[in-house]
């Protein structure tokens, strides 16, 4: 299939067209609740780990440290990605599903059009591109949540909390994110275009591949996680 | 002209065409006929490329299509235009946008030259107007004259039509029927259609090639369908009261 995918489209033109169409449906789109689920979670890990340091030996400015490096190592690249998979992975599979079962994909293999490279490479293009700025986004406003909800709460100064989220940042780790995040990006668009493509039957069909591409790509961004953190970050 | 020799296909073990031969003439509305269930859409298919016939070839003008491969069948595919039973828009795209879309992707024509293409195929299925509704707005009857405009909009030497009366009121039937007929005439081309609907063979089977059971079981044309004097074909045309009826005063006449 991924051979097919990344062939030379027919025609370029539709080709950038496509892709900034995906780039608004899948990355654009997805902005809102990457932003809220950011804010929240990152508001979430200051306060909780605020509430939990007792000891006086740890400095003030562990708060600000641990969100960002847990923001920055594993819930912007991870958690934002798996809720990707659910927005975005379902949205991918049910869209090209249910272009096979009313025969659109045939219509398009008929007129000679590479309907794989067509309808995919553009996701994917759109995937790679917007993934990350996605990441970014969620990491800078999770900070921003955590400075805010530790502000209202009275837990520290926005001077430590600086501080803390400056201190021992390894510039690696963005790296590191951001190399997750482009192949989760990859996982999600393309297992559910592989469900979606593949999908005989009528709407029931496409709505349970629909679910099995989000149970698929989700088990798949997990297994990646792991291999890629035993070889990005310990080896 | 289509022509195919040995065609046969199997899914999951079970045989569905068994070693079909065949011609269908250009200038000429084709029918492939049958009941539901004999293999009439698996054919058709297999003509096409959608499906991989197990064995035998098709030729497109000479042209073995089943020995090319994807680059090759992609510049046969642009002189087929296609009406899928369920007409198959792009619904994301409107009217206008769905007959555009083979002409931007396969031409190099001007946007001038396109749009008076496109305007001209919209007329040709007297949808002058109605080019920016989108596939949702329009009726079943609107939506297989945009799949016929989209077909055409190629200037198609092979023209498949896939139950093109499923779902519509017998006079848009008729409508559809009447638009197929006149757009194989005008332009000349190979037209195969694939329908179990008595009014349209009886309106504009040229050619009539009857599929039973996976099997070439018959051919003739609208004429000598009345009095074939096969068992298959004889319960497949009178199926309906109304055509038992014509069947009776025909005989009383005679």
């Amino acid at each position: 299939m991924l051979g097919v995918v990344f062939s030379r489209p027919n025609r370029w033109r539709f080709y950038w067209k496509q892709s900034l169409i995906e780039i608004e449906q899948i990355g654009i789109n997805s902005l809102p609740i990457v932003a809220l689920m950011s804010a929240f979670m990152g508001a979430v890990i200051a306060l909780q780990t605020a509430s939990s340091m007792e000891s006086p030996l740890l400095p003030e400015y562990t708060v600000g440290y641990i969100t960002q490096s847990s923001t920055i190592l594993e819930f912007s690249p991870t958690i934002i990605s798996l809720i990707l998979a659910g927005k975005v992975g379902s949205n991918v599979a049910s869209e090209i599903g249910t272009m096979r079962v009313t025969e659109q994909i045939d219509a398009l293999e008929i007129m000679g059009v590479n309907s794989l490279n067509f309808l995919v490479l553009p996701k994917i293009t759109a995937a790679l591109v917007f993934f990350p700025v996605l990441v970014v986004f969620s990491m800078a406003l999770s900070m921003f949540g955590g400075w805010l909800a530790l502000l209202f709460s009275d837990l520290t100064t926005t001077e430590i909390y600086i501080l803390g989220i400056r201190s021992f940042f390894n510039p690696f780790h963005i790296t590191y994110a951001l190399s997750k995040t482009l192949i989760f990006g990859f996982l999600i668009v393309s297992i559910a275009s592989f469900y979606g493509y593949y999908v005989k039957g009528g709407s029931l069909d496409v709505g349970k591949a629909s679910t099995q591409a989000v149970v698929t790509s989700s088990v798949a961004i997990l297994i990646a996680n792991f291999i890629l953190t035993q070889l990005m970050l310990l080896s | 002209m289509i022509e195919f020799h040995q065609v046969s296909k199997s899914f999951n073990g079970q045989k569905i065409l068994f070693d079909i031969d065949h011609s269908f003439e250009k200038g000429k509305v084709n029918l492939i006929i049958g009941q539901s269930g004999q293999g009439k859409s698996v054919l058709a298919k297999c003509l096409v490329g959608l499906y991989e016939p197990d064995t035998g070839e098709v030729f497109y003008d000479k042209r073995n299509f089943t020995g090319m491969d994807r680059a090759a069948r992609s510049e046969i595919r642009q002189e087929i235009g296609m009406l899928f039973q369920g007409s198959a828009l792009f619904d994301s795209m409107t009217v206008e946008q769905n007959v555009k879309f083979p002409l931007q992707m396969f031409t190099k024509m001007t946007k001038a030259e396109i749009q008076h293409r496109v305007d001209y195929c919209l007329e040709r299925v007297n949808l002058d107007g109605s080019n920016n509704l989108l596939p949702s707005e329009c009726s079943g009857g609107m939506q297989k004259r945009v799949g016929i405009a989209r077909a055409i909009a190629m200037r198609p030497r092979y023209l498949f039509c896939d139950e093109p009366n499923s779902g519509l009121d017998p006079k848009t039937a008729i409508v559809i029927d009447n638009l197929i007929n006149d757009i194989t005439k005008e332009f000349d081309i190979t037209t195969v259609v694939i329908t179990h609907d008595m009014n349209s063979v009886m309106e504009i089977g040229d050619e009539i090639l009857f599929i039973h059971e996976g099997k070439k079981w018959w051919t003739g044309n609208r004429h000598s369908i009345i009095n074939a004097d096969n068992p298959e074909i004889e319960s497949f045309v009178y199926a309906s009261s109304f055509m038992k009826e014509i069947r009776e005063k025909l005989q009383k006449k005679t």
